[in-house]
């Protein structure tokens, strides 16, 4: 309790013979916290908390809850609980069963076990399905069972691994709601494994993104998805421009980028970078606007290759050089499918500086 | 419309015929002749007299003279061990067969049919070897480990070895008791209790496992808990599959047992083949045919029920 970190991973490393599947992970997790972990399918997400769990144990490093090294225990003398990816419903219990589980295997006099069932049953709004088979229900249903018989052991940390991952996109978006009012109103801490980057913005206090067992960034959403730290990060979240180039200049106020070695563009700037160092800058298509004359703070001219109407949106190509393409995202904000530019007009793109991140290679 | 219904009557009708006629002929019609058989009397000359009796039952069943209730008890007492014995080596195996990776599992599965491939009766008579006075396991009893308990008193006079020595001077009561015949029976019909809990246990999904262990489950839990009613099924027909060939073994008994090791395989088959008495042969096939059944539908019922009762439980804990 010493640092007030309800799980801190330190130099966690775990190898399934040669493969390493966590590779030196540290993060510190706070009490309360809606955590997620995000990458891409094996990433080592699922590991990662397969190893918080006690289901693995790291090849190296330590895993501390509640200021405890875990070492080697088992998953059932660890204070915290998982919802499991297919929810591993015991399918020969009913959902009472299924969610009395955990408090029978801790000896909890049977009228306390009854009691606090029906007070998980409720809060997952799912009093009275008691006598049902987890067959009998939908995956939704199936899914707030998983979480009840997890949440009525009250552990301090409740581990998520995609646990909406089988449901349907609209029920999907609902129980994504659900589930962060929940965790705010029992104010446990959640760790959350998603490789769906939405699902992580939309819920998450922190989020680490992960790949090839490594943790990329870490930060609050907004710092993810505006300030990302290297391309992976740029890339997996959202969609991205992506502009090569040489640093020319860097001042206090802005760095400058030969971008193609042709398009001075600026930028604001980072810590640990040189003249002369090959830099990526990265904007978001939202971020970036077409007109036909220089009105933002830096410009870049080009050619519309494509527009693309898709209702919200309109999607502009911009080719640039031969080695450039930008996409602008524009909001349909006027008239009846307005398309302001036609293919093959020349047009310029423009951005506020403080939009695009220089992401080192 | 009535022409299209009995079109397709005589479709099914046509398709089952096969097998209807199979079973028929070479099940049913056999099967009521030696019903029939069971009521009747043993001719002065070893054929079948139509007397319409059920002496036979009587006589299987005479508390007076209870020597085929006895046969028939130790013969449901060996079945019962060897099904126990099957399921304590069987499901074991069948657990690691199925925690192999897949690649080396059906090689595994492959090596525990192999045996089959050898006739039952070279393979019991194999037993033979291994178990008797002057078998396998009874020349090193002997010989070897009496030899060397031998020579090691003589080095370390000290050791209390008297006793180990007298008792290594005879061979092992093995061949012709009942536990030579639990033995070549669960050699025998091992295979057919670890196929059945294999495809059970192959089936069920292991994160269950993890789910009980993250729900405070110990080992022993999770394995009481979950694996054990879900696989049930499997060790319900390994079980069936191993006790009822057990409980009509004839070759097992036959070859390994001795006079007094008599199952009531070995009684029908002295009725038919020595004493010629047809009548009692069938009444006691009848007999024992009646109690497969029965257990069967019993053990089937007590395994469903117990299924359900994990589940209609209800809000009983």
């Amino acid at each position: 309790m010493d640092d007030g970190y309800a799980v801190e991973l330190r130099e966690v490393t775990k190898k399934f013979g040669e493969v390493q599947a966590v590779d030196n992970v540290s993060l510190q997790i706070h009490d309360g916290e809606f955590f997620s972990l995000l990458g891409p399918s094996g990433c080592g997400k699922t590991t990662t908390l397969r190893v918080i769990g006690g289901f693995e144990i790291p090849t190296k490093g330590d895993v501390l809850i509640e200021g405890e090294i875990q070492g080697y225990k088992p998953p059932f003398q660890r204070p915290v609980n998982t919802v499991f990816q297919n929810y591993a419903l015991f399918p020969h219990m009913n959902v009472f069963q299924n969610v009395a589980f955990g408090l029978q295997m801790r000896k909890v006099p049977k009228a306390e076990i009854r009691e606090r069932v029906n007070e998980a049953l409720d809060q997952v709004q799912l009093l009275g399905m008691g006598k049902r088979k987890p067959n009998q229900l939908s995956g939704g249903q199936q899914q707030r069972i998983a979480l009840a018989r997890a949440l009525i052991n009250q552990p301090k940390v409740l581990l998520l691994d995609e646990p909406l991952g089988a449901l349907d996109l609209k029920l999907r978006k609902a129980m994504q709601l659900e589930l962060k009012a929940l965790q705010e109103r029992v104010g446990i801490t959640f760790i959350y494994v998603t490789h769906d980057q939405e699902e992580a913005l939309t819920m998450s206090d922190r989020i680490a993104v992960m790949n090839f067992g490594k943790v990329h960034q870490i930060g609050v959403p907004e710092e993810i998805y505006e300030k990302p730290t290297n391309r992976f990060v740029a890339d997996f979240i959202g969609e991205t421009n992506f502009m090569s180039g040489r640093i020319s200049e860097i001042n206090p106020e802005y760095v400058c980028v030969m971008v193609d070695e042709t398009y001075p563009v600026s930028a604001s700037p980072i810590d640990g970078v040189h003249v002369g160092d090959t830099i990526t800058l990265a904007v978001r298509p939202e971020k970036l606007t077409v007109s036909s004359e220089k009105t933002r703070e830096v410009n870049i001219s080009g050619r519309v290759e494509e527009v693309i109407y898709i209702g919200t949106d309109i999607r502009y190509v911009v080719r640039v050089t031969d080695n450039i393409q930008l996409t602008i995202r524009e909001q349909n904000s006027g008239g009846l499918a307005e398309r302001r530019f036609q293919p093959g007009e020349s047009v310029c793109v423009g951005w506020a500086k403080e939009n695009a991140s220089l992401l080192k290679e | 419309m009535a022409t299209s219904h009995s079109r397709h009557k005589w479709r099914v009708l046509f398709l089952i015929f096969p097998s209807l006629f199979w079973l028929i002929v070479f099940f049913l019609i056999p099967l009521l002749l030696v019903f029939a058989i069971s009521f009747g009397q043993r001719g002065t000359y070893g054929g079948v007299e139509w007397d319409l009796t059920i002496s036979n039952y009587f006589r299987f069943f005479d508390p007076r003279d209870p020597l085929y209730l006895r046969i028939f008890g130790r013969t449901l007492y060996i079945a019962f061990i060897t099904t126990i014995v099957s399921l304590l080596i069987g499901y074991p195996m069948a657990f690691w067969i199925a925690s192999r990776p897949p690649e080396s599992r059906s090689s595994l599965l492959l090596l525990l049919m192999v045996p089959f491939w050898t006739n039952f009766l070279v393979r019991t008579y194999a037993w033979i070897l291994i178990l008797r006075d002057q078998g396998l396991i009874n020349t090193i009893w002997t010989g070897t480990l009496h030899g060397w308990l031998i020579s090691l008193s003589q080095v370390l006079p000290g050791l209390p070895l008297e006793g180990l020595i007298h008792l290594t001077t005879n061979p092992l009561p093995l061949f012709g008791t009942d536990l030579a015949i639990i033995i070549g029976l669960v050699y025998g019909w091992l295979p057919d209790m670890v196929l059945p809990c294999y495809a059970a246990i192959e089936r069920f999904d292991f994160s269950l496992v993890e789910a009980a262990q993250d729900l405070y489950a110990n080992r022993v839990q999770a394995f009481l808990r979950v694996i054990l009613p879900l696989t049930l099924p499997g060790i319900v027909a390994g079980s069936i599959l191993v006790f009822i060939p057990s409980l009509g073994a004839y070759i097992t008994p036959d070859l390994l047992g001795g006079a007094k090791s008599v199952m009531i395989g070995n009684v029908i088959y002295s009725q038919f083949m020595s004493a010629r008495d047809y009548p009692f042969g069938s009444a006691v096939s009848f007999v024992l045919m009646a109690l497969m059944l029965v257990g069967t539908l019993l053990y089937f019922r007590l395994a469903v029920d117990s299924g359900k009762g994990e589940s209609d439980g209800g809000q009983g804990i």
